[in-house]
């Protein structure tokens, strides 16, 4: 059974050319590559091809790979890669529009705060979200990938624990104080 | 303070806050207005932030997209390719023609005389199995189905012990899950029923239409209750008592994905189905250790990562023979031997 096969193991299996091997890492890692990925390139048709293509190269690879950490390989390929697309493609479309569809769902869901805030905010949040200084906005995005620990973000972005910990406090401070500021704009217009 | 208060927001974000931390926060929060909105904008902030990171939509394409890449031989010439397609097709029109005159075999027989056919599950395996009206069964580990081949009586019936999601194809004719003594009746839904004959407990979770579940009492079925979407009732098959409530009923049928979430289940509970997905064994060295109750998911993930969070969340170590795992508490230094 693959499914008891631990990722270092599956690599391990790759070089007898066992595609199994490789679709089982491909679906334990997917989901939460691609949320990677697009918390650089913003978009998300992107972020799944990026992720489509380094498991191609893995798979070319196959041979020369001899890996202690596959998850953190594998999140520290697609970091990479997901930032040489940015680099390549200058044009980046941002797809608000989706997000916000998404969202929809989100606010029909009747919490309190949900019914005080409403979508509106949201959006504003997340228009914010992108002007916060890019360590900051990596880190809170990153926080959300899924099965992502603070130490593994901690190892992909090369800063310490109590960095991501601090960084992630610091960002959702800024995103507070820039909300305020824009009520308080609004209210005094 | 004003970072510690932040970090216990997060956590209870992320459902990850100890009663200790739950207290401090509702404390903290009462203290003032002040804290109160930060709290509510801080959760508000978490939230919206999550919804940035969007789930993928097209993760089938991509896998056919690598599978075509990683299977495409090296320096391959067309004409090869070429080749290899026709023989794939010979290959596929034999296997389907195989089939199929079996199949009219299996028929054949039906006719003269009530067949059933079996099929069930070692632990660690699943299966998807076709019935003859064309409903699927995703059937789970350590599970076991029986039907009637061609579903020729008054009722297409299927008997089950174990788990298994079923997507009925909607026809006149009764659709009937029956587990022991009781029985689940649908014209044309989805839904999951986890009975193992092991655990005294049976659960049936609803994930769309109408399904009526019944019990059999001193000889006689009597309607228990009618589900609708995304409602679930547990039957205890010793006493009779039962419970029913709203859940999610995507993420109850999440197994057929590899997909285990648990919502403020017992430890025993965790570890059994995790043995029927794994095909391992779990056992605890103190069976009080069990009683835990943890709140958790598992996305595809391997069952050592699998045996860690379990290890981490419940604060029980565990020990590895093989196949064979023990939950051991980690800083144990006397029992009882009367256990």
């Amino acid at each position: 059974m693959y499914l008891q096969l631990s990722d270092e193991e599956l690599v391990g299996l790759l070089k007898v050319d066992d595609h199994l091997a490789l679709e089982n890492l491909f679906n334990r890692y997917y989901k939460s590559l691609c949320q990677l990925s697009a918390v650089y390139t913003k978009d998300f048709e992107i972020a799944e091809e990026v992720v489509a293509n380094m498991f191609m190269k893995l798979w070319d690879t196959r041979n020369d790979l001899n890996l202690q950490n596959v998850k953190g390989y594998l999140s520290v390929s697609i970091r990479n890669a997901s930032i040489n697309q940015l680099q390549r493609k200058k044009l980046v479309v941002e797809s608000i529009d989706e997000v916000a569809h998404q969202l929809s769902n989100i606010a029909d869901e009747l919490t309190p705060l949900n019914i005080i805030t409403g979508r509106e905010s949201y959006n504003r949040i997340l228009k914010l979200i992108d002007t916060l200084p890019a360590s900051q906005r990596e880190v809170l995005l990153m926080s959300h990938v899924d099965n992502l620990s603070k130490h593994e973000i901690a190892a992909i972005s090369d800063i310490s624990v109590r960095t991501v910990e601090t960084t992630l406090y610091q960002s959702v401070k800024k995103l507070r104080l820039l909300l305020k500021d824009f009520y308080n704009s609004a209210a005094s217009n | 303070m004003e970072e510690q208060s932040y970090r216990l927001i997060t956590a209870y974000f992320e459902k990850t806050i100890s009663d200790e931390g739950l207290t401090q926060l509702r404390e903290w929060i009462e203290e003032s207005p002040a804290n109160l909105a930060q709290f509510s904008e801080t959760i508000q902030i978490l939230e919206a932030s999550k919804a940035y990171t969007a789930q993928p939509l097209n993760q089938q394409k991509s896998w056919v997209g690598i599978q075509q890449y990683i299977n495409q031989p090296l320096k391959a010439k067309n004409t090869r390719i070429l080749r290899y397609k026709w023989l794939a097709a010979a290959a596929i029109l034999l296997a389907v023609c195989s089939t199929t005159l079996a199949w009219y075999k299996h028929m054949l027989n039906a006719l003269t005389s009530i067949e059933y056919a079996e099929v069930s599950n070692v632990n660690g395996r699943h299966t998807k199995v076709y019935l003859p009206d064309s409903s699927v069964v995703y059937l789970s580990g350590g599970s076991k189905i029986k039907f009637a081949k061609g579903f020729d009586g008054k009722t297409r019936n299927v008997q089950l012990n174990g788990e298994a999601f079923f997507d009925v194809v909607h026809q006149a004719k009764p659709f009937v899950v029956s587990s022991g003594k009781i029985s689940t009746v649908v014209l044309g839904t989805s839904f999951n029923v986890k009975a193992y004959s092991s655990q005294q407990k049976v659960t049936v979770t609803v994930k769309s239409g109408k399904v009526g579940v019944l019990a059999t009492v001193n000889g006689k079925r009597k309607l228990v209750k009618y589900l609708t979407p995304d409602e679930q009732i547990e039957i205890n098959t010793l006493n009779g008592l039962y419970a029913f409530g709203q859940t999610d009923a995507h993420a109850v049928s999440g197994w057929i994905n590899n997909d285990l979430s648990f919502y403020n289940t017992a430890l025993t509970d965790i570890a059994q189905s995790i043995e029927h997905h794994y095909g391992v064994h779990i056992d605890f060295t103190d069976p009080e250790q069990g009683h835990v109750k943890l709140t958790t998911k598992f996305d595809n993930v391997s069952l050592k990562q699998v045996m860690q969070t379990l290890s981490e969340l419940s604060g029980l170590a565990y020990t590895q023979k093989g196949n064979q795992f023990f939950f051991t508490n980690t800083n144990q230094k006397g029992g009882s031997i009367m256990r």
